[in-house]
């Protein structure tokens, strides 16, 4: 490798010397100039071309390639992607190997890599982070339209997540439906029998629920990055508020909108007809206080089903009795936020093209197909052509997590996402103003605390 | 080593520049070195880092430009670094008093004769020695309040209402100050401890020929005896709890609605998942002068004792 070799007794000499340099340049410099034909000419393949012409890369044998994302909640959907990276290995011979973390270890450990500027070639996205990280991210437009090419439109978030300006700083892959999963027998218990479809038959169900004695309907109210922002940015949004205009620039949160939505949550809070012990609830509290019959029903992502239904974690205890549904609407209609995940090939990576192959691979519809089967109906696809899986079709009670998925938005819209509404998301300033008004009991208060918060992020960032 | 020398000086191999580690400062600076620049690599550069970071309005992957005291003032008018800064003085303060308190009653019994006292000193170590994570998740779910054993206690046994331990703002910071004082007991005293065993049995035996009482010995012996530990432990502790981040980040997150930041979280909110790593930096380092003054005085206490 070092182009030059020991001879005993005389230190270091050239392993090539002039003559033979030239020799091997000049093979070197024919390969580089002839091999596309030769391989043609010999039926091989150079990069697969879609049907608009846009290339996919070829991966480099020898390439190594690290990917990193979270543990999914479904472990089974991490084998699938482990078992996909290990078959496009042995195929490209290159060597792709998949690095998870815990949801909350994610963000901390991609700033760290992009602060460093080195780290794993491609990185998980979550939310807006494309937004955070551009100067990161590599363009991968042209990876993009391929895909496009053959699999179809994509999804609005995750369109609006991966596109900055102009570039595609992500490849979309993924999104996370949040639905509410429910026991049937104790909703029957409380006499009740279709479950809510608008907030205010929420706050009935729930006021049913209390006065039959029945365990809550919980959400939580906490810093959870998941299940507290899939609850109230919706909440908000139905009832007619926006936390910024759609151009981004001017704080629209103080509005009789947002007023109506933050009186309802104070109400039903109030009253106990949705728990008041999730103030400090994270992300897996929820599951927890549901496998533990602790609460009757709560927004999550299909993990809850799954685990009672398709893992026997649970000796699928409440597995008979656990039904989902789609998301309510409000006076102003129907929104819905997912967790949302997109794959950005980062900067610094010197195996960008076995990167981009990589990506390709796990997107081409039979593989993201065996690995939407794999996370059983928990994740959705961002493709036309990968939006249905068959676990939708054999398991009807997943419909629900394939429902919200059409109506979904994303924190800060109708503006689009940018640094400033991934901000704004990262402080919790929407949650927290409800956790603050379902507390004190001060609607307005609340409010115009969020729109100082918001006006600092939006009107005068730093 | 001294046949080695004088056979190299004799073959000419020992030259000016080894002779001069014969000499004592040279091959002291010499041997110090490394320290130094291990020192110069982990802290000081990390150190004067934050500093130039925290004037410049850099953002993760992009280092920004110069804007002097611009994050300093412009985090003056955020409600919730005020808030955060203002729980992290009443947290060090309460919790420092708590573990200083409770570490000296813990090292008084401790050292005293009983049964099986070694296991006893070594089992209430243990808050100590366990990692902070998983210690800190261990009292999470003790005091979530679907789940809390302390709230199932208090209604079934002593008849008393359940609490919202980490649902309100002023018992979710109580509570980050019960298991911080809980994971921080044990090193108080333990340090006490050894400082009172190194006092001379002798001095006591005097005091109680001369009548004094048990009080008055404590007072008179024990306490001024303690006091260079006392100062060094206080010290370590001020300093790392004003520091501290694993605790209130596992435990409350900042929840409920950012109501128990301390500025270890509220930096690592904007800096690191906000990606305003400028204004990060700023929010961390305001507590330094302050620290400074602390640690200036406590070793100036120290130096004018002895």
């Amino acid at each position: 490798m070092s182009g030059r070799k020991k001879v005993q007794g005389s230190g270091w000499t050239p392993l090539w010397d002039r003559r033979e340099f030239l020799k091997q340049a000049g093979v070197a410099a024919g390969s580089l100039a002839l091999g596309p034909a030769l391989l043609e000419a010999c039926g091989g393949s150079s990069n697969p071309t879609t049907a608009n012409g846009a290339a996919i890369p070829k991966p480099r044998a020898g390439a190594k390639v690290q990917l990193l994302q979270w543990n999914s909640f479904v472990p089974a959907a991490d084998d699938e992607i482990r078992r996909q990276a290990a078959e496009f290995s042995t195929a490209n011979n290159v060597t792709v190997t998949i690095q998870t973390v815990t949801g909350d270890q994610l963000q901390p450990k991609t700033a760290a890599a992009v602060e460093a500027g080195s780290g794993p070639d491609i990185i998980q996205m979550q939310y807006g982070w494309p937004h955070l990280y551009d100067t990161a991210c590599m363009d991968v437009s042209d990876l993009m339209g391929a895909l496009k090419s053959q699999l179809g439109t994509v999804n609005q978030v995750n369109d609006a997540f991966s596109k900055v300006g102009s570039k595609y700083l992500a490849i979309p892959y993924c999104q996370v439906p949040n639905a509410w999963s429910y026991r049937t027998d104790l909703w029957q218990a409380a006499g009740l029998s279709n479950y809510f479809t608008t907030w205010d038959e929420l706050a009935a169900d729930g006021k049913q629920l209390k006065d039959k004695g029945q365990p809550p309907i919980a959400v939580s109210l906490g810093h959870a990055y998941g299940d507290a922002i899939t609850m109230w940015y919706p909440v908000l949004w139905d009832f007619g508020g926006r936390e910024v205009s759609a151009d981004g620039k001017k704080v629209t949160i103080n509005s009789k909108e947002t007023l109506a939505a933050v009186t309802w949550a104070i109400n039903t809070w109030k009253a106990g007809y949705i728990s008041q012990n999730t103030l400090s609830w994270l992300d897996p509290d929820n599951n927890q206080a549901y496998h533990s019959g602790l609460i009757t029903a709560t927004l999550n992502g299909a993990s809850i089903y799954i685990k009672e239904t398709y893992t026997t974690a649970t000796n699928h205890k409440y597995a008979p009795v656990t039904n989902n549904a789609p998301m309510p609407k409000g006076p102003s209609g129907l929104e819905t936020l997912n967790l949302v995940f997109n794959h950005a090939v980062m900067k610094w990576t010197q195996e960008a093209d076995t990167a981009k192959a990589f990506i390709a691979y796990l997107m081409q519809q039979d593989n993201y197909t065996k690995w939407l089967n794999a996370s059983v109906g928990y994740n959705a696809g961002p493709f036309q052509k990968l939006a249905s899986a068959d676990i939708f079709n054999t398991d009807k009670k997943l419909k629900p997590f394939q429902d919200v998925v059409a109506t979904g938005k994303w924190p800060g819209w109708p503006a689009q996402p940018s640094k400033a509404t991934a901000q704004s998301q990262v402080q919790f300033v929407i949650v927290d103003m409800f956790a603050k008004a379902c507390t004190s009991g001060d609607a307005k208060s609340a409010i115009a605390d969020a729109e100082q918060k918001l006006k600092r992020i939006y009107e005068t960032p730093a | 080593m001294g046949t080695a020398i004088s056979t190299w000086r004799s073959k000419g191999l020992l030259g000016p520049r080894i002779r001069i580690l014969e000499h004592e400062a040279p091959l002291g600076y010499l041997l110090l070195a490394p320290m130094l620049l291990l020192l110069v690599t982990f802290l000081a550069y990390p150190f004067l880092f934050g500093i130039w970071l925290s004037v410049t309005n850099a953002q993760i992957g992009d280092n920004g430009h110069f804007v002097g005291l611009g994050n300093y003032v412009f985090e003056r008018g955020d409600t919730v670094f005020l808030q955060s800064f203002a729980n992290t003085m009443y947290y060090t303060v309460v919790t420092t008093i708590a573990k200083l308190s409770l570490g000296l009653v813990m090292a008084l019994l401790l050292n005293q004769v009983f049964p099986a006292q070694r296991f006893v000193r070594a089992a209430l170590l243990l808050p100590f020695i366990i990692p902070s994570v998983l210690s800190t998740l261990a009292w999470r779910w003790m005091f979530d309040p679907t789940f809390s054993v302390v709230n199932w206690v208090s209604v079934h046994y002593l008849h008393l209402p359940a609490v919202n331990w980490l649902g309100t703002t002023n018992t979710a910071l109580a509570s980050m100050m019960v298991v911080n004082t809980w994971r921080g007991i044990p090193f108080f005293g333990i340090s006490f401890l050894a400082g009172l065993q190194t006092i001379p049995v002798e001095l006591y035996e005097a005091a109680r020929v001369d009548g004094a009482t048990r009080l008055q010995q404590f007072r008179t012996i024990t306490l001024p005896m303690l006091r260079p530990i006392l100062a060094v432990v206080l010290l370590l502790s001020t300093i790392l709890t004003f520091g501290d981040f694993t605790l209130p980040y596992v435990l409350t997150n900042c929840a409920p609605y950012n109501s128990t930041c301390v500025l270890s979280t509220w930096a690592f909110q904007i800096g690191v998942n906000g990606g305003y790593i400028g204004i990060g930096a700023a929010i961390s380092l305001v507590l330094f002068p302050l620290l400074t003054v602390i640690v200036a005085g406590v070793l100036i206490g120290l130096r004018s004792e002895n």
